[in-house]
């Protein structure tokens, strides 16, 4: 067994890719738990929604076919892209480049923009031909989720734009970031809620 | 960094074209259990990228990792569940 044990230590020392395993999530931890709630809380609503439609498949699959499928594509790779810019602001802060790193959160912050801009005509197309949340079951959840996913993607840019300004303060340095961090495992949540709502609401029938 | 092409480059590129592809399947018109098991693997399999690299979890304990695990499986496997009860 101890010869066993050395050669592992030998094989990890070696390896190039071994990497430090953390107790915790990057960022602060109570966005953690924040995360987590939202998690819980989305995902009911995306399973009262799948068991709401068992009861009315006809009306959900007539009405998602009104729904503007493109618009719902085309900001998912907004926010997935959005995502991927603050995953380059935190490589920027982790290497030191705190002006780089200001840089690519107002990326994504102008990417989140793009998003509510999208989803807002899709939102008045929708209101002008009269359709409100009692129109039916699935009008209720598509827009009631949708909302609700709106109002975190603002609470994200919000959090984004104090991060950045912080960042472009010198606020961050290479050794502390946990700020950027915690401003992007939020971000991420927000795409990572949108990745399950796009095909739940838009796509599968 | 002597890649050629960064980590969450290609992270960022596959869940497009993921995306593009649940794009694709809903644009065929066709509907059923296959699709909805395809379009719902999908999302799992791109939720799991978002959660272990842009999240960075995979360097952390699998607690973290079970707990977003759990639940997406949880949540995705109940939703299959919803839709194979309208299957006649």
């Amino acid at each position: 067994m101890v010869v066993n044990f050395n050669y592992m230590n030998i094989l990890i020392n070696n390896s190039r890719c071994t990497r430090q395993i953390y107790a915790t999530p990057p960022g602060d931890l109570a966005i953690w738990f924040f995360i987590f709630a939202e998690l819980l809380a989305f995902g009911i609503f995306f399973v009262a929604y799948a068991f709401a439609r068992a009861h009315n498949v006809a009306l959900f699959d007539e009405s998602q076919q009104h729904l503007n499928r493109t618009s719902g594509a085309i900001n998912t790779l907004v926010l997935i892209t959005g995502s991927y810019f603050m995953v380059r602001a935190v490589e920027s802060i982790k290497q030191g480049y705190a002006n780089q790193c200001a840089r690519w959160i107002g990326a994504a912050i102008g990417f989140g923009a793009l998003f509510l801009l999208i989803k807002s005509f899709e939102f008045y197309s929708k209101f002008s031909d009269g359709i409100t949340l009692s129109t039916n079951t699935f009008y209720m959840f598509y827009l009631s989720l949708t909302i609700f996913h709106f109002m975190h993607v603002i609470l994200g840019m919000v959090i984004l734009v104090a991060v950045m300004i912080k960042a472009k303060q010198g606020g961050y340095s290479a050794e502390n970031h946990t700020g950027v961090e915690t401003g992007a495992a939020y971000w991420h949540m927000v795409d990572l809620l949108w990745i399950i709502l796009f095909p739940l609401i838009y796509v599968i029938h | 960094m002597n890649k050629l092409i960064r980590p969450s480059t290609l992270i960022w590129l596959v869940l497009m074209l993921l995306t593009v592809a649940t794009y694709a399947i809903g644009e065929a018109g066709v509907g059923g259990t296959a699709m909805m098991l395809t379009v719902l693997g999908i999302a799992v399999l791109k939720v799991q990228m978002v959660a272990n690299y842009f999240m960075e979890l995979r360097h952390t304990r699998w607690l973290w990792r079970g707990i977003v695990l759990g639940w997406l499986v949880s949540v995705t496997g109940l939703i299959a569940i919803a839709y194979l009860t309208t299957i006649k």
